[in-house]
């Protein structure tokens, strides 16, 4: 039976109102069909295509310009940006809110952009900080961040989220001994600070939809710097048992909020750190293949179960 | 042919929109739940998440049983012996999918379509090794290595048309690309002759989807349709396909004719002029997304490889050009259709009618955000020249250390 069959029957059984008919098959048919999608993709690469072409012009064309025309280009297009969207900005509400145009979302993006463009240059150019490029991008990260819960744009928090994330591991590449480590400790801390950031907001109840870019970012984070200590040959055993109880978070986490992007993760980020850990060492390869199959098992049982208890909505 | 009944998957298929309807308010929670009962199936469905992991473990599970077969019981096979052994593999790869679907009545579940896949791989591997003679190897593999890719392509083929995987047709797209080499030396006539099957394919599925435009084999002939004008558009445009221009393109120098005949080479050209506009207008005239969206992609491929093409000069200006453009189309299109009687011009309209696009919407921006190429130098650089560009550490200047 056919969707229009179903409607015209849903029609005669007085479920649905000859109105809603009307547009429901229309919709089927595709009458009308949105151009929604398309259009945002049209402007997403316009303006990566546009800021793409203004950073490798500036980058060689820099000297035949000089440096007053570079500046004043990019600043005004950085003042026209934020002009833009601080003017036709709807009052600030810690709810999900509409942008007020369609476009908004992307001179907003287009803005952020311009502006590590532009600062890259004058850093570049003038050595304002001495190089002292964490500065630039936790200054960048925290305009982001400003940027992002204002206007309510999940383009420009992820670009805040990922300057953070550089700004953590800059920091510690001027320490050259122990990289390694110290790496691993600052990715868990980035992720301790952005996700208690991200939980803490969203408890308050400003922009709570945000939660979501938060824990993603956090849990592919985490649980790659948990990884890499699982995968040292000594020392290990801590970082195993850390593994264990972001597992058990993530699985939790995720079938409570029936979100199963956290047990996928869970699922397999834990077989990678169990699995190196029981099969290092082992050299015959029947018991290698007798692992993978037993275990692979086991967690097929495991996930199928949880896809028949929790998992059939998407 | 279809393992599945059209009925279920017509059930399936109302399911989604009354979902969809519902979170849009077009129906009540009411109304939602009676029309909801109408569509029960017994197909068993799981969400795209969990799809994935268990497609990930059947596929380690296969693997490894396979492993421990040749490592367990047979010692040091022969290659014909083994290649047999991977031939039977790959049937009961088959029969455990076709199992797991007519018993345990998956759908898109990811295990049946891990066995599915395994079936494919197997039985490549098989015959290639089942066929061919070790003392002769070389020689022997010209000859079997054609039916191999040939097999390869049907069975994709058949997994596409029997189980409804998209990931299938594009499978047997790619066997289809390494077939004219084993028929002729000449690499003008291979793209021809690749992109003939494809146009081939688009002239079988624009027939063949006709009969089916709103039930629900749309869906996969959509995909199908454009995957093909995709590989067709790929297979004419030498900038992109041919192996000796991509690298010289890539580096900033365009290609000429060189190891093709001028002829052909700019008969490509044109051809990279005129497949675009056929293809969106096409999917437009369709009202088909996936079609659009093909033909969106070639225009924008040509419009970026014209000049390579014609071995002109390329500008640092050229993507702020493109980028102006593609915001002037976007920004016109979307006035265009907003002026029409309630937002609608033949047919078409700017505004969101599903939450899908809105979850699309959600999900795209975070990932695009972060994939954003990074427009900050990296701190390593001492040098006064300014060095923009990377994209492979994260956004707005993130290094690659996390």
């Amino acid at each position: 039976m056919t969707i229009f069959a179903r409607l015209e029957q849903w029609k005669e059984q007085g479920t649905i109102s000859p109105e809603q008919y009307a547009q429901l098959s229309g919709l089927s048919r595709r009458e009308p069909f949105s151009l929604f999608l398309e259009i945002n993709i049209l402007l997403y690469a316009g303006v990566l295509a546009f800021v793409a072409g203004l950073g490798w012009t500036v980058s060689t064309w820099s000297e035949q310009l000089g440096d007053v025309l570079v500046l004043v280009l990019l600043s005004a297009i950085l003042v026209a940006c934020f002009w833009y969207c601080f003017s036709r900005a709807l009052p600030w509400s810690p709810a999900e809110t509409r942008s007020p145009s369609p476009i908004f979302d992307y001179v907003l993006y287009l803005g952020s952009l311009v502006w590590t463009v532009e600062l890259t240059y004058l850093e570049k150019r003038f050595q304002v900080l001495s190089g002292q490029w964490d500065l630039y991008l936790l200054a960048t990260a925290v305009l982001f961040f400003f940027l992002a819960y204002r206007f309510d744009n999940r383009f420009v928090l992820s670009l805040a989220l990922s300057s953070l994330a550089g700004w953590f591991g800059l920091k510690i590449s001027h320490w050259p001994s122990h990289q390694d480590e110290t790496y691993r400790e600052y990715a868990l801390a980035y992720g301790l600070l952005v996700g208690g950031g991200g939980a803490i907001l969203q408890r308050r109840g400003i922009k709570p939809h945000f939660l979501n870019t938060y824990l993603h970012i956090v849990a592919n984070v985490v649980f790659w710097a948990l990884l890499s200590g699982v995968f040292e040959r000594q020392g290990y055993v801590l970082w195993f048992l850390a593994l264990l109880i972001a597992c058990g978070a993530s699985l939790a986490w995720g079938l409570k909020r029936r979100q199963f992007a956290f047990v996928a993760y869970a699922a397999v980020y834990g077989y990678i750190g169990v699995s190196s850990i029981l099969i290092r060492g082992i050299n015959d390869e029947i018991a290698v293949f007798g692992y993978f199959v037993v275990t692979g098992i086991a967690m097929l049982v495991a996930l199928v179960l949880i896809a028949r208890r929790f998992g059939r909505q998407a | 042919m279809r393992i599945y009944s059209a009925s279920s998957e017509e059930a399936l298929r109302a399911r989604k929109l009354l979902k969809d309807w519902a979170s849009e308010g077009l129906v009540t929670e009411a109304q939602h739940n009676r029309m909801e009962q109408d569509t029960v199936c017994d197909l068993r469905t799981t969400n795209i998440f969990l799809r994935l992991v268990l497609f990930l473990f059947t596929l380690i599970i296969v693997c490894a049983t396979v492993g421990l077969f040749y490592v367990g019981i047979l010692s040091r096979p022969s290659e014909q012996t083994t290649g047999v052994f991977l031939l039977i593999f790959a049937g009961i790869s088959y029969a455990v999918a076709e199992a797991a679907v007519s018993q345990a009545k998956l759908y898109r579940y990811g295990i049946e379509e891990a066995l599915a896949v395994c079936s494919v791989g197997f039985l490549c591997g098989g015959m290639l090794m089942a066929f061919s003679n070790g003392s002769i190897l070389a020689a022997k593999q010209q000859t079997i290595e054609p039916w191999v890719l040939t097999g390869g392509a049907i069975s994709s083929l058949w997994i596409w048309r029997r189980f409804g995987l998209w990931y299938a047709f594009f499978a047997a797209m790619v066997f289809v690309v390494f077939l004219p080499e084993y028929w002729t030396s000449s690499h003008s006539a291979r793209h021809l002759m690749v992109a003939g099957f494809y146009a081939a394919g688009v002239a079988v599925i624009a027939a063949i989807r006709s009969q089916h435009r709103f039930d629900y084999l749309d869906d996969d002939y959509s995909i199908a349709e454009a995957l093909l004008w995709l590989g067709m558009y790929l297979a004419i445009n030498l900038q992109l396909s041919s192996l000796s221009l991509l690298p010289r393109w890539l580096g900033g120098h365009g290609g000429g004719a060189g190891e093709f005949a001028r002829s052909f080479y700019w008969t490509t050209w044109v051809l990279t002029w005129c497949i675009p506009p056929i293809g969106l207008v096409r999917g437009i005239r369709q009202k088909d997304r996936f079609v659009i969206a093909a033909g969106g992609i070639i225009a924008v491929l040509t419009l970026v490889t014209n000049k390579p093409y014609l071995g002109w000069e390329r500008h640092t200006w050229d993507p702020m050009l493109l980028g102006v453009l593609l915001t002037g189309v976007a920004l016109f299109v979307r006035r265009w259709l907003a002026g029409g009687k309630d937002g609608i011009r033949y047919g078409f309209t700017a505004v969101r009618l599903s939450s899908k696009d809105k979850r699309w919407m959600s999900v795209g921006s975070t990932a695009l955000g972060l994939l954003s190429p990074s427009v900050l130098p990296s701190p390593q650089t001492s040098s006064n020249d300014v060095r923009f560009g990377g994209g492979d550490s994260g956004g707005a200047g993130a290094s690659g250390d996390f």
